[in-house]
């Protein structure tokens, strides 16, 4: 198992303010921020990705919009800091919101010139974003996967294409002459992640080879990796664990109680993302006619739960981390509980191959961050990687 | 009586009720509503036919479809194939702007239009928000803002049956597809609406808050000829929440000379 490192670079000042107006997205306007802070913040963050490479970790950053959970607004923009402070951290973008981009060009230039930059080290993610950023992005929900899928087939002809130009006339991008410069290292492009919480994700992700990832629910996860296994069977392919991705929250201590305390600061990111205006979390056409009749059925604020092992349902905005933990949200404890936790949760999904390790939450200081990073890097991490040779052995 | 007709290889769900001169009825973005009391004071009077757009009904919206002037073309031969003439022209809210690009582009079979509170043109500047933006407030500030009597308005949708939620769903999804971006307006069409050359009445609810009486004044004053009524305790449905009053104005305005 390969472990990723991720933060947000959230700008936890101001969560109280989006608590208090019930919203920490899309319309809570930025008198709330300061420059001079985030100016600190920003680059401690980077300072904590920097770390990440002298303890053997790989790294992956995203991006947001119209937040205070999330200052990156340019997943490249972070990597290609990232990989000048890096020398052997792969570095996946999870990613760029193809759908929301208006020039899927461009994107294909950005990445191969990450690829170029950095050696081969991109992992390229091409996700279909959250619902709250159709809303600043003023991209049109009912057509979002069909643009995303015309995207998605640019991007990749662009990147692996070398005797251009070609021209594109589809529905949503016309171009008379692609041919972009720099080329990828990597061939034919580098490795492509999509990310979802559905079986149908999975199962399309299945039909391109793609790395499948989701996050911070096991429930909602081991149904989309058994249809991505499923419908690689069906194509003839055995999908290893090197398809499947989960993020978590990881609180790592030298004692149990200071790994838990960590994981409950790092967690109150996840506590505070769903907090979003209701207007915002399901624009019309972006969750399929199925999920939105269950949705009203259910009545309204009723679909905001998931749950946990014995079936319980868990509210994210206030659940506490041992509830967390039943959910496969956090892990956390020493070093071997927090190995423990994570070899179980393993075998329950079948085998990942990633574990997308959220180790920053905003209120979490930089000490406790460096330590966190220290001791999954270097006490939890490469016994995780021994894993996948124990998993493969034990099928051989 | 429900049915269905292809129509330029769109199978097309039609609500008809009533004899007479033939009307044809564009619904809102919310939909059809048949079984409220506006449709059976029209059909008194008319042969109404309503079409749901596609998406608001049983079928998804073919993907070439996805523009409200592929539903104008599509109305106008919808027209032309149920053989309609000297026919009333009648659209609400989204179905208004959806006449209104009929109506720029051909009025033969057509002897009078009827624009209730509708979307469609652009009237003030960049930074003017012409037509509230439906789906950035909540619910209940959409319903205040939609109806003078929001109680009217409200539906439990937790005891419909799942076809109906399916269609409403579907139908949610065909609004945002045709209306996201421009937001439920054509740039251009202002500037075309001096070629409607049929008499035309703009209905208005006096306590519309989507699209206010000023808007409905810019339509006015675009099309050659027009007349503007404003109908009180009404918002932006007035023939759902004033039908004996709306269905009065209409009828005095389609059976005058």
């Amino acid at each position: 198992m390969r472990c990723w490192y991720f933060s947000e670079m959230a700008y936890h000042p101001a969560w109280e303010a989006g608590l208090q107006r019930g919203t920490l997205r899309v319309v809570l306007p930025s008198s709330n921020f300061d420059p001079p802070t985030a100016h600190g913040l920003l680059n401690r963050y980077l300072d904590e990705f920097a770390l990440c490479d002298e303890v053997g970790l790989d790294i992956m950053v995203n991006e947001h919009h119209s937040t205070v959970t999330c200052m990156t607004v340019s997943a490249p923009m972070a990597l290609a800091i990232i990989a000048r402070e890096t020398r052997r951290a792969r570095l996946l973008s999870l990613g760029t919101p193809i759908a929301n981009r208006p020039d899927p060009v461009r994107v294909a230039e950005e990445m191969a010139w990450l690829d170029v930059l950095s050696g081969g080290r991109l992992e390229m993610g091409l996700v279909k974003g959250a619902p709250y950023e159709i809303q600043p992005a003023n991209s049109n929900p009912a057509t979002l996967m069909r643009r995303y899928w015309e995207a998605h087939d640019l991007i990749l002809k662009a990147m692996s294409t070398h005797d251009g130009p070609f021209n594109w006339e589809g529905e949503f991008f016309q171009y008379r002459s692609v041919n972009i410069w720099p080329k990828p290292v990597q061939k034919p492009t580098p490795r492509v992640w999509m990310t979802g919480m559905s079986e149908g994700t999975g199962t399309l992700a299945a039909e391109r080879g793609h790395v499948v990832g989701t996050l911070l629910s096991g429930g909602t996860a081991k149904p989309m990796y058994d249809a991505y296994r499923k419908r690689a069977r069906e194509l003839g392919w055995e999908a290893g664990p090197d398809r499947m991705a989960y993020a978590a929250v990881v609180g790592v201590g030298a004692t149990r109680a200071e790994g838990l305390r960590r994981a409950d600061q790092i967690a109150d990111y996840v506590r505070t993302a769903p907090v979003v205006a209701e207007q915002f979390t399901n624009p019309p056409g972006y969750n399929s006619i199925a999920a939105n009749v269950a949705i009203m059925k259910a009545g309204p604020r009723a679909h905001r739960i998931v749950k946990d092992r014995q079936g319980n349902t868990i509210d994210h905005r206030k659940a506490t981390v041992q509830q967390f933990m039943d959910t496969d949200t956090v892990f956390a404890g020493t070093p071997d509980d927090v190995f423990n936790q994570i070899r179980l949760f393993n075998d329950r999904m079948g085998g990942i191959g990633h574990l997308l390790f959220f180790g920053q939450g905003g209120f979490l200081d930089h000490n406790d961050a460096v330590e966190n990073i220290r001791l999954f890097g270097r006490e939890v991490a490469p016994r995780l990687q021994e894993l996948d040779a124990q998993t493969v052995a034990a099928a051989d | 009586m429900s049915r269905a007709i292809s129509v330029a290889g769109v199978s097309l769900e039609l609500e008809e009720r009533g004899e007479g001169r033939p009307l044809l009825f564009l619904h809102p973005g919310e939909g059809l509503e048949p079984r409220r009391e506006w449709f059976d004071l029209l059909a008194r009077c008319y042969r109404v036919i309503a079409p749901l757009h596609p998406g608001w009904g049983n079928s998804a919206v073919p993907n070439w479809l996805s523009t409200v002037d592929d539903l104008a073309y599509l109305y106008l031969d919808l027209a032309a194939t149920l053989m309609v003439e000297n026919a009333v022209l009648v659209g609400a809210c989204f179905g208004g702007w959806v006449a209104a690009e009929m109506a720029v582009r051909d009025t033969r079979q057509f002897a009078k239009l009827v624009l209730v509170d509708p979307l469609g043109i652009k009237v003030g500047g960049v930074l003017d928000r012409d037509i509230a933006d439906m789906h950035a407030i909540p619910r209940e500030e959409y319903m205040r803002l939609a109806w003078a009597d929001a109680a009217k308005g409200e539906r439990d949708l937790t005891e419909l049956p799942e076809i109906e939620l399916a269609a409403i769903a579907r139908g949610r999804e065909a609004f945002a597809l045709f209306g996201w971006k421009p937001y439920m307006h054509n740039p251009r069409l202002k500037r075309w609406l001096h070629r409607i050359d049929v008499p035309t009445l703009l209905l208005w609810g006096e306590r519309d808050g989507i699209v206010s009486t000023s808007y409905g004044e810019a339509w006015r004053a675009e099309i050659p000829g027009a007349r503007m009524e404003v109908i009180p305790d009404a918002g932006h449905f007035p023939h759902w929440e004033r039908p004996q009053d709306f269905a009065e104005r209409l009828v005095h305005f389609v059976d005058s000379n």
